[in-house]
């Protein structure tokens, strides 16, 4: 008697995670796929159209660069993460005096809303008033068109994405760091170990997990960029920007094309899990 | 829980009353005050009622739109239709065809002319949209700068033009790097844009040239070639700045553009912000030199239209009627600042009075007679995308010729408006 | 010597994060004509951009919204995924292992799928332009049904047991006698939601057209990249501002909660 009343209990506790799930998981992953073989455009009714938005989108040179230039970005973006977020927390590690303050200054970034950051970033990157090209002027060196340069743009987003979310790596291994025993570089001191050394065989299989989870979230929030470009550029200069969820959304609130934009979502979400079980393979080392 | 009734009170859609019309207008604080006026009036002599709501500007409502048409919670009448959207949702069948309504295309010929009617009739033949304001494109000119070069007012050929850029885009203060320009677009790649720059040109250049006939693309011509080679000059020379505009403050108050492309809406806006002292006039847009004609423009048309769900067209037919009425025109004018669509606005007695006590809008009144809005094709706004396409990567980054543009661009509308036959 | 090094790096790195924002601010405090110019402090002091600001937009009814949205869905959010947490956790029923990898798979999946559905079940219910569009789709979080997974997991059965025998029904037992030992957990997840609903954007972008409902970034981003700004950089910053402004106050004061919480919820 008791256990039968434990079990409907239960199924009552999760019904409206399974009724969330049904609403906005299921049914959207569903719909969507079935959207890819119409055209819609909202206000008429759906066409069938097969696999015309397939065959649209393998010869649609804009969905391949789309994808092209997220890769570009998350390839400057991660590693220059890792890189300065690694090393500010090592080096916050040892015995600095205010290590909470330079903490809390970095962590400042992540809590701001990105519109905030993009913003900002938009006065700091203008080529002739900007303040870093007027830095750049003061002491003499040429102005750079952050966000007027094909090659530039991209990579000038990266870096306000980095110095947005560097903070919330910088305590992740913080925290991680600060689980290594001390006892282990003492040993390693005492075997005459370079900095180097010790950095290279002690912290970096401790923080492996770290490090991946670092990776991992990084990719993931690289995928979706789109308020970024949105507000900066446009997608530009020459659609050097333009990132894959920016994509989708021209296609689907600039040009109405709800079926082709379901398809290219569909495409990337599937090729985004495929780079999250790769480097799931190569980077996660199991104990 | 308290999720289910979120559920329920969420899913009341208001009901409409049967007798009742509902009209959306733009958000715009003075558009609210215009049409209040209207409708007050209205409700004050009528039975249907009149209920009107602004939804908001821009992109934005066409959003709004888009999702009352899925939702089928479509206003009775929608003010502000951009002209080149009719199209895309006559052909999807939600609009009311206006020219079997008694007495409509005389109204229209009446007040608007016979290039007009054209231009507004859809490629099945039937109208479904009534112009209603235009925002002409003209060039605003800083009278001191432009006085100092030598021009009395904006230039008004290319040649001209370039001249002017010459004399005027410099370094002033020495630090290698040129910070005062002729003028500027908008450098970001945003289809809209095109509107009150290319394309603006382009029906300067060409006398109200289409981009889009019979389903075909018909811009690769000498008009887009000289428009977009004299855009290409302007930056290449750096006459025109390759900067963002949203990057700092406004740069033509500051005098640091001589001159910009713009519409009546500028004239309270430099009102405003303007430094003391500062003096500043309207001119038609810049053609090729070897121009014959009136200069036309853009017209930024905005249009009204009733939807299909409407129970009663005839009386949203009467109500839009005293919209643009002769009272209802001059209101627009004096309450908003935008141009009614109406024919011969400078010789008529009606406007006279305003344009006495409001010189600034004059040129804009000269204007009205030659402007054009869009050509009719469904997928307008994906042409305008790959223009704006072809332009950022020849005129602003020097990457094809105008030609190659050109080619490259016919080619991708072909494409996009399924005229396979037509690529070779 | 090394140590003056790693002290500069660490100054001039702080000031580069830290910088913007002042610039920021005292830029939204500037005239406009000064901007352009301005470095460090502004040479004349006006309030006249934030008086502009709030005569343009509705800013102060955005704030109210964010604060409305954030908080209910926050509410919610510990609400359910706690109740979906314990039953993970503490329960045995068939279909748990399920629901569990279900959960995992879920969190993997890319909003791009989601996103166009979604927003067309929200023209079909009727919620757009409703605050239900923005709470409804974020009122079960993934992340917070494992972290109350997690926790309740470490609690020891035998306080349920205890608190069953007292009758106690399976709501009772979660709210009143578990979560008291999990606050760490429950505050967690608050600071967690409330941030990230409060700072989403796209979502609110797509389905909230009437200004009386948007959000406060949705707001600002319109101000800026649209044209009610007027052209108008202090204004605009002004509104930057006073986005980031409620966010910076709560960080200053629950400074050691935020980076707490962010980084235990890494671990896992």
């Amino acid at each position: 008697m008791a256990k039968r009343k434990f079990k409907i209990g239960s199924y009552l506790l999760v019904s409206p995670y399974v009724l969330f799930f049904l609403i906005f998981v299921a049914f959207p992953v569903f719909f969507s796929f079935y959207l890819t073989f119409h055209k819609w455009n909202v206000i008429s009714p759906m066409k069938y159209s097969g696999l015309y938005n397939y065959e649209k989108m393998l010869h649609d040179h804009l969905f391949y660069k789309s994808l092209v230039n997220t890769l570009y970005f998350l390839l400057i973006h991660i590693p220059s993460q890792l890189i300065f977020s690694l090393g500010i927390a090592v080096i916050l590690n040892t015995k600095i005096k205010f290590s909470s303050f330079f903490r809390a200054a970095f962590f400042l970034p992540v809590i701001v809303s990105g519109v905030v950051v993009t913003i900002m970033w938009q006065q700091l990157y203008g080529f002739n008033s900007g303040l870093i090209n007027r830095l750049l002027t003061d002491i003499g060196l040429a102005k750079i068109g952050w966000l007027t340069t094909e090659n530039m743009a991209m990579p000038s987003i990266a870096i306000m994405a980095t110095w947005k979310n560097v903070g919330l790596y910088i305590v992740l291994f913080l925290v991680g760091l600060q689980t290594i025993p001390k006892y282990y570089y003492e040993v390693a001191d005492l075997e005459g170990a370079t900095d180097w050394q010790k950095f290279k065989y002690i912290t970096l299989p401790a923080i492996n997990p770290t490090i991946f989870m670092v990776v991992i979230f990084s990719t993931i929030g690289g995928f979706s960029l789109f308020i970024e470009p949105y507000v900066m550029t446009g997608g530009g200069p020459l659609n050097s920007s333009l990132s894959s969820v920016l994509y989708i959304y021209k296609q689907a609130f600039d040009f109405y094309h709800m079926g082709y934009a379901a398809t290219l979502g569909f495409t990337f979400a599937i090729l985004i899990m495929l780079v999250v079980v790769l480097q799931k393979r190569f980077l996660e080392k199991k104990y | 829980m308290v999720f289910i009734i979120f559920i329920f009170s969420a899913c009341h859609i208001d009901q409409k009353p049967k007798n009742e019309l509902t009209y959306w207008s733009s958000n715009n604080m003075q558009e609210i005050n215009f049409t209040r006026y209207f409708v007050n009036k209205w409700n004050t002599n009528h039975t249907n009622n009149i209920k009107f709501q602004p939804i908001p500007e821009g992109q934005s409502s066409e959003e709004v739109l888009m999702a009352a048409v899925v939702g089928k919670t479509t206003p009775d009448i929608y003010a502000n239709m951009w002209q080149g959207l009719v199209e895309m949702y006559a052909k999807s069948g939600v609009l009311v065809r206006l020219d079997t309504i008694n007495g409509f295309v005389d109204f229209i010929k009446n007040r608007c002319g016979d290039n007009v009617l054209k231009e507004i009739t859809s490629t099945d033949g039937h109208i479904y949209q009534i112009p209603w304001k235009i925002n002409p494109i003209m060039s605003v000119y800083n009278k001191k700068e432009m006085t100092k070069i030598g021009f009395q007012t904006a230039p008004r050929t290319y040649d001209s033009f370039l001249k002017a850029g010459k004399k005027f885009s410099k370094d002033t203060n020495n630090d290698g790097y040129i910070n005062q320009w002729i003028g500027n677009t908008s450098i970001k790649n945003i289809w809209y844009q095109r509107l009150f720059d290319f394309y603006a040109l382009y029906l300067a250049a060409s006398n109200g040239g289409h981009l889009i006939e019979n389903n075909k693309p018909v811009f690769n011509n000498k008009y887009a070639l000289e428009v977009l080679t004299f855009l290409q000059k302007l930056y290449k020379k750096q006459y025109f700045a390759k900067e963002n505009n949203a990057t700092g403050s406004d740069k033509f108050l500051a005098g640091q553009y001589a001159t910009k492309w713009t519409g009546p809406w500028d004239i309270s806006y430099t009102k405003k912000f303007k430094p003391k002292g500062f003096k500043f006039g309207y001119a038609p847009i810049p053609v090729p030199d070897s121009h014959q004609g009136p200069v036309f423009t853009y017209a930024d048309p905005k249009n009204i239209v009733i939807f299909n769900t409407c129970k009663k067209p005839l009386k949203a037919w009467e109500f839009i009627k005293t919209l643009i009425s002769e009272e209802g025109d001059l209101k627009l004018l004096s309450l908003t600042e935008q141009l009614p669509r109406r024919q011969n606005l400078e010789e008529s007695t009606l406007f006279k009075d305003y344009i006495k006590t409001h010189p600034k809008i004059l040129p804009f009144i000269k204007q009205s007679n030659y402007v054009y809005g869009t050509d009719n094709c469904e997928l307008m706004i994906e042409v305008l995308s790959i223009i704006s396409d072809e332009y950022e990567a020849c005129v602003v980054y020097d990457k094809k010729t105008p030609k190659e543009a050109l080619n490259a661009a016919e080619k991708a509308v072909n494409i996009l408006l399924g005229n396979f036959k037509s690529i070779n | 010597m090394k140590k003056a090094l790693i002290y500069t790096i660490l100054i001039v790195f702080a000031i580069a994060f830290i910088y913007p924002f002042f610039w920021m601010t005292v830029a939204s405090l500037s005239p406009e004509n000064e901007i352009g110019s301005l470095t460090f402090l502004p040479t004349h002091f006006t309030l006249h951009n934030y008086i502009s600001m709030f005569g343009k937009i509705p800013i102060g009814r955005a704030l109210f919204n964010s604060i409305l949205v954030s908080s209910i869905i926050t509410f919610c959010v510990i609400f359910f995924s706690a109740m979906v947490g314990y039953a993970l956790a503490k329960t045995r029923f068939v279909g748990r292992e399920i629901i569990f990898y279900i959960i995992i798979f879920t969190m993997t999946l890319p909003f791009q799928i989601t996103l166009i559905p979604n927003y067309i079940t929200m023209v079909k219910l009727g919620f757009v332009d409703h605050y239900t569009a923005l709470i409804i789709p974020f009122v079960i979080n993934n992340f917070a049904i494992l972290l109350f997974r997690q926790a309740f997991m470490s609690i020891p059965q035998a306080l349920i047991d205890a608190a069953r025998i007292d009758g106690c029904n399976n709501m009772r037992i979660i709210f009143q006698v578990l979560f008291p030992s999990i606050i760490p957990t429950i505050v967690t997840v608050g600071i967690l939601t409330f941030m990230s609903t409060w700072n989403e954007v796209l979502w609110p972008l797509i389905v909230i057209r009437d200004q009386q409902l948007m959000t406060m970034p949705q707001l600002v981003t319109l101000f800026s990249v649209g044209g009610r700004a007027e052209g108008q950089l202090g204004v605009k910053l002004a509104s930057t501002v006073l986005l980031a402004l409620p966010i910076i106050i709560a960080y200053t004061f629950f400074q050691k909660y935020f980076i707490q919480s962010m980084a235990s919820s890494g671990i896992k």
